[in-house]
């Protein structure tokens, strides 16, 4: 393995290949900024690599997602609510299919449009193309299509602004085809991609002096004397193209060395505001390069660009094979980890979606939620303490409260959030129906949290262990859920299938508590009562402590099944507390407070704190307003 | 438009003599601190109950005691209701300030009870005005009763004043505010890409609305001050004579304002270097609130200050400094003791 990763050189090129290649993109775009338009042809070689033959074939075409207020994308945008700006008619986008050729025969009347998940018949972005003869199994097509696109303001991370271009999905993209048939997904408001390995050649026509970023490496740079440049970019081994281009980028580069991983060279297109926090995306991308490929495996290609997007693009925080955007502020305090948690979380993308390709319309949670809980891992590692900061005054002004610091296991992997939603869906449902307000609670933070409940549980060797052997096993490949179980179950010689049904297959809540706890003496000694609860739905074992006022501890197992459960002790020495889970190892519990009991309470030393701080700050208040009597 | 060369003093002698007004009145300072903490107070034992009801005898109270536990607070703040939902982080320290002036002028909504609880307040401040403008203008201590009978005698008036600033600030802060900051920023920085150009807009914005909600305070500050000075019975009226005041002294009244909003950005400054954090229940807890009510106080001096110097400044303008027409009222003897003297 090691080998094969040492063979990729800084060229796009990954020798032997790592993945099937079965679907390859020569793609010729030209831009046209002044209109907006993109103006391409595209050639795609494809193999059927599934056991049956197929009779058509199912494009997306992601940008029709923005045609107008009635597709699929924008009805599941408007319910998850928030403001929904109204949008001129040139913001919105479109992507018009001129022209598809398969094995040179002309297809283009034959196009149709299908809505597979919910028969939005307004909906345009999967496209199919009946095919005159089957395309049987191991044989491949050469498949050619011309069109042209409309350039949307920016939305969902796509799109333009002033002079900033960040063009993402936006080439008619074959599906995946597999055996059970076509997996070719609208695009929905709450998901993201799928689709096969290949080998992208791509020649981008851009005004000249507009700097370009893509996916892979630049081949070639040619001026076409007509005022445009036409840049190539190469990469192999990927699962997308994306690519951006502005007259404002700064340009810097830096590498990452390690002693036993192979090194990357980096490449950062930073706005010219943000131009003394080159170092802090560097930083971040070297500590995501670093501990993901020492906890799961090397990133394979050489390379890697980081785009800062512009201010208002909306285009930061995404992610895309060798490339991502990051996302910070014009003001960024130190001591808060912004843009660290951005950058390390989409270049961590590199290893789950990029490498290891799981399909994020039906199982986001498989990247998002590994993700969300290894950013929050990694960043640990790094960049503590990092503490709360709110935005003030139009959300510009920065303030850090430095009391108040932020912990990997609650705020990393975004327990608040999980805490609100925790009943909104059960994580096997596919991700592109879950509610779309709420189905990133599930996607990205039950599963970081109930990952972390597994390393709390086994220990980070083990937890370690069974994600670099899923990583090693399904890179390049597209995994499903049940082959992350049967990775759980086999390589860490657990059968946590209880755990799963718990997590996984249903949207039941964890909450255990102590419902009560009582300590009265006779003449000679005290009698204990500790009544422990389960208030939540959801099943599992937990301890169960109980602290003594001579010091003593008592450490009690309980399976967590019953409703409740009495311990009884008969001491020398009175209660003081009892706790459930005092380790917090259940960090899925909904409501920790409850969790713990004890017979000398502060809530009222805590209460008269607060509310004493409360009070000041609501003085203010009246103060700000009396200004104007 | 003559600014101070019409006679009289200048807005620095205006200051400096509103500045010894307050000074010398420490019980109106003391009254006005006890009001603000007299109504604050049922709302902060209302949310104390609460805290105390969620913690209950809870271990996390022990972390939430002796500093912040950001996670029991999460927790509290996702079940709570009413002034519960303003129990956040943002109330420790400095960042408290922030967030009432962020939220003053982006016109950030606030739950009911706390709207009603700044409804109250200002109808208090509306009461006392008179009584406090009197008292800075006699310049000398007019006891309770003389202080409780200006409040009296003014409050109607300072009512129907009252309607007329809520007209005027609903104009600012609902056509106005909303205008600048919901249309014309949006459309300023619509295709701006870069964020220091959007914020300097915005600064911008708020300058524009600033300079509008700081003139329109500046006509009700001198309507009031002529109101009482003068003995005025007509809003209107004395919405007018204010107008003209401010005409024909324009540079000296901008010259006091600025002066006195540099009081109000010191005050803030200042506790900004002082502000303390979450602290520890206890003797930190206690010494931490001391030092916000001494901010408080700061506050409550500098908006004193501004009426003082005001009324200091119109008052040298008409050349009889000290002058107030309203007599001090004095109270009739009992019937027994008429019938004694006579």
């Amino acid at each position: 393995m090691r080998g094969l990763l040492v063979a990729a050189l800084v060229s796009g090129v990954v020798n032997p290949p790592l993945s099937p290649r079965n679907a390859n993109y020569t793609i010729t775009a030209r831009l046209d900024p002044a209109t907006r338009t993109i103006t391409a042809t595209e050639t795609i070689t494809w193999r059927n690599i599934t056991a049956n033959p197929t009779g058509e074939l199912q494009f997306h075409l992601y940008w029709n997602a923005w045609k107008n207020a009635r597709t699929t994308f924008m009805r599941e945008r408007a319910l998850s609510g928030g403001r929904q700006r109204p949008r001129a008619a040139d913001d919105w986008a479109r992507i018009d299919v001129t022209a598809v050729k398969v094995l040179g025969r002309d297809l283009t009347d034959g196009r149709r449009y299908i809505a597979p998940d919910d028969d939005n018949q307004n909906d345009e972005t999967v496209m199919v193309i009946p095919l005159p003869e089957r395309i049987a199994p191991g044989s491949s097509a050469t498949i050619e299509v011309a069109w042209t696109a409309h350039v949307p303001r920016t939305i969902a991370r796509t799109g333009a602004i002033g002079n900033f271009f960040f063009l993402a999905q936006w080439f008619p993209k074959l599906g995946v085809l597999q055996d059970e048939g076509w997996n070719c997904h609208q695009f929905h408001a709450g998901t993201e991609f799928f689709s096969d390995y290949g080998v992208y050649d791509v020649s981008l026509t851009v005004p000249d002096g507009w700097i370009v970023g893509a996916t892979g490496v630049q081949r070639e740079r040619s001026a076409n004397g007509d005022g445009t440049t036409t840049h190539r970019y190469y990469q192999e081994d990927v699962h997308d193209f994306a690519w951006t281009t502005s007259p404002d980028y700064l340009e810097r580069t830096a590498s990452f060395e390690h002693a036993t991983l192979p090194g990357v060279e980096m490449r950062l297109l930073l706005q010219p505001e943000h131009a003394g926090q080159g170092d802090r995306h560097f930083e971040a991308t070297r500590t995501t390069l670093k501990y993901y490929g020492e906890w799961y495996g090397a990133y394979p290609y050489g390379h890697i660009t980081i785009v800062d997007p512009a201010w208002q693009s909306g285009a930061g925080g995404m992610e895309y094979p060798t490339l991502f955007t990051a996302g910070t502020r014009w003001l960024a305090p130190s001591r808060v980890t912004t843009p660290e948690d951005v950058t390390v979380h989409e270049a961590g993308h590199q290893f789950w979606y990029g490498i290891v390709g799981n399909n994020e319309f039906e199982d986001a949670w498989m990247d998002e939620g590994f993700n969300q809980f290894s950013t929050a891992r990694a960043v640990s590692q790094v960049y503590e303490p990092n503490y709360l900061m709110v935005r003030y005054f139009g959300g510009f002004i920065p303030w850090v409260f430095k009391d108040v610091a932020l912990q990997r296991e609650i705020d990393g992997n975004g327990l608040p959030s999980y805490r609100r939603n925790a009943r909104s869906d059960a994580q096997a449902t596919p991700t592109h129906r879950y509610f779309p307000g709420t189905g990133g609670s599930i996607t990205y933070s039950k599963t970081a949290l109930w990952l972390n409940t597994l390393e709390r549980s086994f220990g980070w060797p083990w937890l370690q262990s069974l994600l670099a052997a899923h990583f090693a096993k399904w890179q390049f490949k597209h995994p499903k859920p049940h082959d992350f179980f049967a990775t759980v179950n086999e390589v860490g010689k657990q059968d946590v299938t209880w755990f799963f049904d718990q997590v996984y297959r249903s949207s039941n809540a964890f909450d255990y508590g102590i419902q009560g706890l009582r300590s009265t003496s006779d003449d000679q000694q005290y009698h204990t009562t500790v009544i422990a609860r389960r208030y939540g739905e959801a099943l599992f074992p937990v301890e169960v402590v109980v602290t003594f006022r001579n010091g003593e501890r008592v450490r009690e197992r309980w399976d967590g099944i019953d409703r409740w459960k009495l311990f009884t002790y008969d001491r020398p020495s009175q209660a003081l507390s009892a706790q459930v889970d005092p380790n917090r190892t259940l960090l899925l519990d909904v409501d920790y407070t409850n969790n713990s009991k004890t017979l000398e309470p502060r809530g009222e030393s805590a209460a008269r704190k607060w509310s004493a701080m409360w009070a000041v700050w609501l003085e203010d208040c009246l103060l700000s307003w009396a200004s104007l009597v | 438009m003559t600014g101070g060369s019409d006679g009289g003093g200048g807005p620095l002698r205006a200051a400096i003599d509103g500045i010894r007004r307050v000074n010398r009145a420490p019980a109106l300072l003391a009254g006005v601190w006890a009001v603000t903490i007299l109504i604050s107070l049922p709302l902060a034992f209302s949310l104390r109950e609460m805290i105390a009801r969620h913690l209950g005898a809870s271990l996390a109270a022990d972390a939430a005691a002796e500093g912040v536990n950001y996670d029991w607070m999460q927790e509290f703040s996702d079940q709570a209701t009413g002034i519960g939902v303003t129990f956040k982080p943002t109330i420790i320290g400095f960042g408290a300030v922030l967030d009432n002036l962020s939220a003053f002028v982006d016109r950030t909504g606030r739950p009911a009870v706390i709207l009603a609880a700044a409804a109250a307040y200002i109808l208090l401040w509306i009461f006392l005005a008179g009584g406090i403008i009197d008292r800075l203008a006699r310049d000398r201590p007019t006891r309770a009763y003389g202080f409780f009978s200006a409040c009296g005698v003014f409050f109607f008036r300072f009512l129907r004043l009252a309607v007329v600033q809520l007209l005027v600030y609903g104009v600012l802060f609902g056509v106005l505010h909303t205008w600048l900051f919901d249309r014309l920023y949006p459309r300023l920085t619509h295709d701006v890409t870069v964020e220091r150009t959007a914020f300097l807009v915005r600064v911008a914005m708020y300058a524009i609305f600033g300079f509008a909600v700081a003139v329109c305070a500046v006509v009700f500050d001198y309507s009031k001050v002529r109101a009482v000075v003068e003995d005025r019975r007509s809003a209107i009226g004395a919405i007018a004579a204010a107008l003209g005041f401010l005409k024909r002294h324009a540079g000296a009244a901008a010259g006091l304002f600025v002066l006195n909003f540099t009081l109000f950005a010191a005050s803030i400054v200042l506790y900004g270097l002082v502000a303390p954090g979450a602290g520890r229940a206890g003797l930190t807890m206690w010494v931490g609130f001391a030092i916000s009510q001494m901010y408080v106080v700061a506050r409550l001096w500098v908006k004193l200050v501004f009426w003082a110097s005001e009324t200091a400044l119109f008052q040298s303008r008409l050349a009889h400094a000290g002058y107030v027409a309203r007599p001090v009222p004095t109270w009739p003897d009992s019937p027994a003791a008429d019938a004694i003297q006579s």
